[in-house]
């Protein structure tokens, strides 16, 4: 039907070995996309809403021992566990690889959310309020979701309407294969990274600098996993859920406090 | 179980518990499927009387001929058409006011008499809204007017506003009245049939022109 479709697979590489844990990424989500301020009793009835989170654990045993962080955000699965389960059809993969949530469509049956193995979905318990003054800050560009529907990372896909008008504006004409790479598309978490751990593109493009990642990960699977080139790995990899989110973590040879040259 | 007296109250009960859900579910579907959500013809009144037809209509049916874009400014650069401010209005009304328009009626007296009062009061004009889309759409009226003003000349399926294969581009004017209507021809804009601006009509258009469809183009 759609004839001039261009196919992308939009995909992020997060690399562990560069992230502070600073939260810069969570605090630009939550701006960008009208995300409720949660409060100390969200974090405590486990009803908090963050497409992104930092997940901090504790390498080593005292005294050798380090803080790690990972950012956890929608992996968008090329075979999301999401997406069957849900009866509406709010949920699917779009042309862009994307695993969209169409919050008008959307029930909250929540199935989607018990389904999905990174935690990554978030269910609307109450009304998102926000204090007066903070509500002409809101992002005319996403809607503000109400009660009782299910909302995730979309990896800011308004960005990415935006910057296509922004190409189309300046192409006068619609967008082609040729313009696309003109545009300038990230999302907000990315954008905010201070040290550059989060990097984002579309890894059907050949020049982007996310490929070599994916290329590595799509040539050896889970089961070769000793083979891989680069130090990527993906979340809960042996649920094949095929994810577009791939993590870099040096996995040293001698973890800390097992061996004194590393302490 | 045989009637006896003591059901006459509880039969009524039903009867009216049935009445009540029959009237909720025959407003709630004809307020679905009314179109548009106004109603043919219901679209709110204004505060000041803005005929389209004069300002513009062609000069042969007694408008002055004012292009769309001229007084509706963002529609070709940005998402939202915009109302004009009211320095817009009195860029023309600055001269065409009470003290120049001798021969005028009454009634156009004033009403352009009300605009040149806001202006001086420094009060902005409360238009009411008549085309509106739900919050959860992003329609962009640049990319339409884009799609329907430029580009080679092509033939293009058009449902809206009469239907049929259409001549591309066009100009602006005529690119408005594929949802709007002949605004121009219409001394209180009205909805017009066809024209529900409901999600179908979008998909329809999108549809016939080979534009994509995924949700999250017009969603957000």
């Amino acid at each position: 039907m759609v004839t001039n479709r261009i196919d992308h697979t939009w995909g992020m590489v997060v690399d562990l070995d560069r992230c502070t844990g600073c939260q810069a990424c969570v605090v630009a989500c939550q701006a960008e996309n009208n995300l409720a301020i949660n409060e100390k009793s969200a974090f405590l009835e486990k009803r908090a809403l963050e497409w992104i989170r930092i997940e901090r654990y504790w390498e080593g045993e005292y005294p050798n021992v380090k803080a790690r962080f990972i950012p956890i955000m929608c992996q968008h699965c090329s075979n999301a566990p999401c997406e069957p389960v849900c009866p509406v059809f709010a949920t699917y993969r779009n042309d862009g690889g994307l695993n969209v949530q169409v919050y008008n469509r959307c029930i909250g049956a929540r199935y989607c959310i018990n389904n999905c193995p990174y935690q990554v979905r978030f269910f609307n318990f109450w009304h998102p309020t926000w204090p007066a003054s903070f509500e002409n800050y809101l992002n005319p560009d996403v809607t503000v979701r109400t009660r009782g529907i299910t909302e995730k990372c979309t990896f800011c896909v308004q960005r990415l309407r935006r910057g296509e008008l922004e190409v189309e504006r300046r192409a006068g004409g619609r967008l082609n294969d040729q313009n696309m790479a003109e545009r300038n598309y990230m999302p907000a978490c990315v954008q905010a990274c201070p040290t550059n751990a989060l990097t984002f593109g579309d890894h059907l493009d050949p020049d982007t600098k996310i490929r070599p990642y994916f290329d590595d990960v799509h040539a050896h699977d889970i089961h070769h996993e000793q083979e891989r080139t680069t130090r990527s790995y993906l979340l809960l990899e042996e649920l094949a859920t095929a994810p577009n989110v791939i993590y870099l973590k040096k996995v040293e040879p001698y973890p800390i406090g097992e061996n004194e040259h590393n302490g | 179980m045989k009637p006896t007296a003591n059901m006459i109250p509880l039969a009524l009960v039903g009867l009216v518990v049935t009445a009540v859900v029959g009237f909720i579910v025959v407003v709630l579907l004809m307020s679905w499927f009314s179109n548009p959500p106004f109603g043919l013809g219901n679209a709110p009144p204004q505060p000041i009387a803005f005929p389209h037809t004069v300002h513009a209509g062609s000069v042969e049916t007694g408008g002055v001929g004012i292009q769309c874009e001229f007084c509706h400014r963002n529609v070709t650069k940005g998402a939202a058409a915009t109302v004009p401010a009211v320095e817009t209005c009195v860029f023309c009304h600055k001269q065409i006011n009470p003290e120049n328009l001798v021969g005028d009626t009454a009634v156009n007296l004033v009403e352009v008499q009300r605009v040149v009062d806001r202006f001086a009061d420094g009060n902005p004009i409360d238009w009411e809204r008549v085309y509106r889309l739900p919050d959860h759409v992003r329609f962009i009226h640049e990319a339409h007017i884009r799609f329907l003003t430029q580009g080679e000349p092509r033939m293009a399926e058009i449902p809206l506003g009469g239907g049929g294969s259409r001549q591309l581009p066009m100009p602006v004017g005529q690119a408005c009245s594929v949802c709007h209507g002949d605004v121009a021809s219409m001394t209180e804009v009205q909805p017009q049939a066809g024209q529900s601006l409901k999600m179908g009509t979008c998909l329809d258009c999108h549809r016939q022109n080979n534009v994509a469809t995924d949700c999250t183009i017009c969603h957000k």
